[in-house]
């Protein structure tokens, strides 16, 4: 490994550790204890905890604690000063004393649960008290480890393809990470793994990789791209054929394309659209009404590819209407408008049953029956097997929704990316200036609800088909909060921040089951603490960072160096055109 | 004929039940300049507030001098809960970029109804709102006209809590230095005006309107539901705007146009478009054409953006 | 302090071309309040107009008046012959670019995509062509990206291109707002206090580079408090007193008309050295705006 820049000397070595501290070797015991603890039995019930009983046979919940013991080694590793270009990137001190706590968080937790449903801490195994020692040594060692100072990342630099291979692997650990939290039916299984989860994200967070990630991942755009889709692309294969999984992913992928095109109008344009639910509603119904269903009252039935772009463009047309008083209205006033065209919609669908007003949604019943997509000779309902894995209903429309995803991450990044992305930009800053400086303002704000309703229409179209029946009540103004919510939760203006958002809302309370009643009640809190203490989301586009944080110098200085330093590289698209 | 006095009549109730929340909006906006969206919400609490006072002291007592003490328990809760909203999620927030109060407010406006939904006994549907003598029971008919009872309640409530606003906000020290805010904050601090308890003042006196509200509307409808906020509180907004938002008595003007208006249309607009139905269709279909021809109200005036 | 310095430094009388700018009759009232009164002014190619006045004179207002801002409520404004829509777009589009009393720059972006902003209305990339950008978009922005930083370049920002445009100095700042307002390719520029800030040599440097705008072609009005500066900068002078036209003329004119003294201190027996000498000292110890006072930019949430 190279570092081209030199970083600043390395006295932190010598600061550090010498030899091995006592520190260190408790440390390295505790880890060692706790990867031991899984091979040995947790726990004498089979049926607890997805079986924990058997030795030298690793559970699940068992293997996310090798993990976490063999994360430590390799910090601690490190921290012995044999990788020295590795340490001077990485904080181990600081991951190290995440580690210890979460595996201690975690086998707290085990025993808990071992106690309150086995019942009695007597059906515990020995492994567990292994298990809990280990943590309990990690603790103690790392507690009063030394932090030693960080090498800014973005001034070390490695060969293109050992950065890319970090890439690869971290997509393939997100794509097994997937796989097997989905995979977790008990609740309490998938809550001991969101713990996991939370703490290894966190030490390494702590530790530094993410900052290091973030500029690798920022130097190699394209490549992180094609591989989230390649992950994508790949989870149906390691389903095996499993209806239920797949029913949740495609729920996910289309609310998290939904919000994609919601994000166009709230994160690029900056106007807040709280009416958006309404035309994925206006495509969905288009879809229905000219579908196969006995209760559609249309009698025209073109061929779906058709109804895709007539689903799109009455969306679209919607949106222009949604959009025109943005000429006159705009900030609290416009959100109010989108608000009221969006009960306009539903209370209009829920209307139009022949009784009041023409018939043509079957008012509050919907139309139900949607028969499956058949594209050419392709009909989704049937199961096809591809290289042995069989792929479900399910799959298949994951497969046309991840088409549809693609598309609009595409149009999304150009977009923000073009000169009319800049105009948008500008709008968010300061519209009068914008206008003043010669920028279409009406013209681009009517676009962005045009362009978002647009592909908005396209997922509802499909959604119909999906969902197979259409009613009002899909399209209620909650929906639209909640898409707003997996925007502001993800991150305004950022594709991965939404991916994050949809993913969140829509997996936590399908695999939570316990809290679907109280789902509403956090998403509400969830907005709130957003709001106060992250505003610019988890994942955050730089830009939107700095606007809410408008007195922090510090931040823009930081993102300015960031920009430079990549702005300095050639870019290898650029270099060749 | 008597068919339009009667609507006129059902309008101004309606309509006094909406500038009761409506005053809320307007107050808070003329202070800090945001739209507590979660207002609605407020007067949903203050609705469960009287009852659950109800319930708890006086469960089965149909008696008059009830009321007053269920005024006073919707009262306090609307004004804990909007003091405590202002406090914890939008003072932090006063120099945040505009959308993130708004969200904010969506995030509180969905909390409440869920908290109202999971932890009020049998709040999942609707409740039946307790009965009290003379304000409910058969309704009296003066002439050609139906007056019920609560529409009297609601009415009058309107007028003595108008009156009672004027005098506070003109004749009161407190009302003085909200007038004295709502023009320039900085020089109002400067003058030693406290302005954060100035806009707790005013979430409070927005509250405690909406608090009124929330026992007129159990007493209208004989029951209250989690979700009554939502439609109300956009409404009650829309009669904010109309009457000019930030202007206290706009916003009773307002109201009222809004309920007359709304009742007027359910009886004549005629077709398969008319009639309940599409109600709240015409009462949004206002509320964007008045946001967007007329932002600044019937009273209000516009403010230019200078360069 | 002897009369010397007041001298203008321009060269000597020039011959101006057509007209680009004409107002006539431009009233602009706010309720009761009459901000600008019956303003002719013409303006011509290759001409540099100097606009003054005490504070609230109704400057400002009057280019609002002028770029479509605001629609005057009388009188009207031609511009290359023709009367421009009350539409700042159009206003732009016509060639004609203006820069902010108050700084309104887009903070969180680049100083070279402040500066491609203003390219916006000279390019025409739309929503499909973005999308699928082919050769024609390419070259489109690497024509504006080109541009763009030939402007900085002529400003002297040309090294802070990737820089955030809330973290530069005051004085960049403002010559980066010239910049983004000059990739309008305008025929007209009008500057609304260009020098409110700077120390005498960000001044200097404001003035030389006002002089090589004028000698690309353009027209420039100017705002500006500090007398020496408008007077040894402008070809003629236009000064505003309560929204009504003092006086029209020359520096020199201008200079030595006992109403301009009078309406700038209000005591008609002071000699003239002395009132320039107030009226720059006090427009040094008061910086005209707010984000004056501290170099970065403050977003006016008005
Ligand atoms: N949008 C507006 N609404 C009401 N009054 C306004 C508006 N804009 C300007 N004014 C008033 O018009 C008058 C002229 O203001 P203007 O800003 O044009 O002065 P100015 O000559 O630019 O002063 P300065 O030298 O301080 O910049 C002032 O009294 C101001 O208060
Ligand atoms: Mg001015």
């Amino acid at each position: 490994m190279t570092t081209s820049s030199s970083p600043a000397p390395r006295t932190k070595t010598a600061v550090g550790n010498p030899r091995p501290s006592p520190q260190w070797w408790l440390t390295l015991a505790g880890a060692v204890l706790l990867v031991a603890s899984a091979f040995l039995s947790w726990c004498y019930v089979p049926a607890l905890l997805g079986d924990l009983s058997i030795d030298a046979y690793p559970g699940g919940l068992q293997m996310l604690m090798v993990i976490v013991g063999v994360i430590a080694i390799f910090f601690l590793v490190l921290r012995s000063g044999r990788m020295p270009s590795m340490d001077t990137l990485l904080d181990s001190a600081r991951a190290l004393k995440a580690l210890s706590a979460t595996a201690a968080g975690f086998m707290v937790l085990v025993a808990l649960v071992i106690a309150l449903q086995a019942p009695g801490l007597a059906n515990a195994n020995p492994g567990l008290f292994v298990g809990i020692v280990g943590a309990a040594l990690m603790v103690a060692g790392s507690w009063q480890m030394a932090s030693d100072p960080l090498v800014d990342p973005i001034t070390v630099r490695l060969p293109s393809w050992v950065e890319i291979l970090v890439i690869v692997v971290m997509m393939t650990i997100v794509l097994f990470g997937a796989a097997f939290a989905l995979g977790q039916e008990d609740g309490t299984v998938f809550c001991l793994f969101l713990v996991f989860l939370g703490g290894v994200v966190t030490a390494l967070a702590r530790g530094g990789l993410f900052s290091w990630i973030s500029v690798i991942a920022a130097r190699h755009r394209q490549v992180l791209m094609m591989g989230a889709l390649a992950v994508a692309f790949l989870f149906p294969f390691t389903q095996n054929g499993s209806d239920a999984n797949m029913s949740i992913a495609t729920q996910v992928l289309i609310f998290a394309t939904t919000a994609l095109g919601l994000n166009i109008v709230v994160g690029l344009a900056g106007l807040l659209d709280l009416g958006y639910i309404a035309f994925l509603g206006a495509g969905a119904y288009v879809s229905a009404m000219m579908s196969h269903s006995a209760f559609a009252h249309i009698g025209w039935k073109p061929p779906f590819i058709v109804v895709v772009v007539i689903g799109a463009i009455v969306s679209s047309i919607l949106g222009l209407i949604i959009g025109s008083p943005t000429l006159r209205v705009s900030g609290d006033y416009l959100a109010i408008v989108t608000l009221a065209f969006g009960e306009i919609f539903r209370l209009t669908v829920n209307n139009l049953d022949g009784n009041n007003g023409p018939r043509l949604t079957n008012g509050p019943n919907g139309i139900p029956g949607i028969p499956d997509l058949e594209i050419g000779s392709f009909n989704f309902g049937d199961t096809h097997t591809i290289l042995g894995i069989p792929l479900g209903r399910f799959a298949n429309y994951y497969f046309l929704m991840l088409v549809v995803a693609a598309f609009i991450i595409m149009v999304f990044t150009r977009l923000n990316s073009s000169r009319i992305g800049r105009g948008w930009v500008a709008i968010r800053e300061d519209e009068k200036a914008a206008e003043a400086m010669g920028v279409n303002t009406f013209g681009l704000k009517l676009f962005a609800f045009a362009g978002g309703a647009f592909l908005a229409g396209m997922a509802g179209t499909i959604k119909a088909h999906q969902d197979v029946s259409v009613t009002p009540d899909q399209y209620i103004f909650l929906e639209s909060a909640f898409l707003l919510a997996a925007i502001v939760l993800g991150g305004m203006g950022s594709v991965a921040g939404v991916l994050v958002g949809a993913t969140v809302l829509k997996l936590l309370p399908e695999k939570l089951r316990f809290v679907a009643d109280y789902r509403l009640l956090i998403f509400g809190l969830l907005l709130v603490v957003m709001m106060r203490f992250r505003p610019e989301g988890l994942v955050p586009s730089q830009r939107r960072a700095l606007e809410f944080h408008a007195d922090d110098e510090d931040l823009a200085d930081r993102i300015e160096e960031v920009h430079l330093e990549i702005a300095a590289e050639p870019d290898p698209a650029e270099a060749k055109a | 004929m008597d068919l339009f006095f009667q609507q006129l009549l059902n309008g101004l109730t309606l309509g006094s039940l909406y500038a009761l929340i409506a005053v809320g909006y307007t107050v808070v906006y003329g202070i800090v300049q945001i739209i507590n969206f979660a207002h609605g919400e407020v007067f949903m609490i203050g609705a469960f507030g009287a009852m659950a006072t109800w319930t708890v002291l006086f469960q089965g007592n149909t008696s008059l001098w009830v009321l007053p003490l269920m005024i006073v328990g919707a009262v306090a809760s609307s004004v804990v809960v909007a003091v405590l909203m202002e406090r914890i999620a939008y003072r932090p927030l006063r120099h945040a970029p505009r959308l993130a109060p708004l969200i904010t407010a969506i995030g509180i406006s969905v909390f409440l109804q869920e908290a109202i939904r999971l932890f009020y006994p049998g709040a999942k549907s609707a409740l039946p709102f307790p009965r009290i003598d003379v304000v409910t029971g058969t309704a009296l008919t003066l002439g050609p006209l139906t007056v019920r009872r609560s529409a009297i309640f609601t009415i009058g409530s309107l007028i003595v809590c108008a009156a009672l606003l004027w005098f506070f906000i003109n004749r009161t020290k407190l009302g003085r230095g909200m007038l004295a805010v709502s023009q320039d904050k900085d020089t109002a601090r400067l003058m030693g005006i406290n302005v954060d308890r100035i806009i707790a003042v005013a979430f409070g006196l927005g509250a405690a309107l909406a608090g009124v509200a929330g026992v007129a509307q159990g007493l209208q409808n004989n029951n209250i539901d989690f979700f009554m906020g939502f439609l109300a509180g956009l409404k009650a907004f829309t009669a904010a705007v109309l009457g000019g938002i930030g202007n206290v008595m706009g916003a009773v003007l307002g109201g009222l146009v809004l309920g007359v208006v709304e009742a007027m249309a359910v009886q004549f607009i005629p077709g398969t478009f008319g009639g309940s139905p599409w109600k709240d269709v015409w009462a949004f279909a206002l509320l964007i054409i008045v946001l967007v021809f007329r932002p600044q109200g019937l009273l209000g005036a516009r403010v230019v953006d200078r360069a | 302090m002897s009369t010397q310095t007041l001298q203008p430094t321009a060269p000597a009388p020039r011959t101006f071309g057509a007209p680009v700018l004409e107002a006539s009759g431009v009233v602009m009232r706010f309720g009761g309040l009459t901000a600008v009164n019956d303003v002719n002014l013409t303006v011509r190619e290759g001409e540099i107009m100097g606009l003054i006045g005490p504070n609230g004179a109704g400057k400002t207002t009057f280019f609002n008046c002028l770029t479509g801002m605001y629609k005057p409520t009388e009188g009207e404004v031609k511009f290359l012959g023709t009367v421009l829509p009350p539409k700042p777009r159009s206003v732009v589009k016509a060639g004609m670019a203006r820069t902010f009393q108050n700084i309104r720059l887009f903070g969180n972006m680049t100083a070279l995509e402040n500066v491609m902003v203003g390219r916006y209305c000279r390019t025409n990339a739309m929503a499909l062509t973005s999308i699928i950008r082919g050769p024609k978009y390419r070259r489109e922005e690497a024509e504006s990206r080109r541009i763009a930083q030939e402007w900085l370049d002529f400003v002297g920002l040309g090294h802070t291109s990737e820089h955030l445009a809330r973290n530069l100095p005051y004085g960049d700042q403002r010559r980066l707002e010239i910049a983004r307002a000059l990739a309008t390719d305008p025929r007209l520029i009008l500057l609304d206090e260009p020098t409110a800030g700077m120390n005498p040599k960000e001044t200097e440097q404001a003035k030389d580079l006002i002089f090589r705008i004028r000698d690309k072609g353009l027209a420039v009005v100017v705002i500006e408090h500090d007398m020496r500066f408008i007077f040894s900068l402008c070809d003629r002078v236009h000064c505003l007193v309560r929204g009504e036209t003092l006086i029209e003329g020359s520096p020199q004119e201008v200079q030595s008309d006992h109403r301009v003294i009078e309406a700038y201190i209000g005591q008609p027996d002071e000699d003239e050295e002395e009132m320039v000498a107030e009226a720059h000292a006090q427009d040094e110890a008061a910086p005209s705006t707010p984000a004056a006072t501290d170099g970065r930019m403050k977003e006016d949430r008005a």
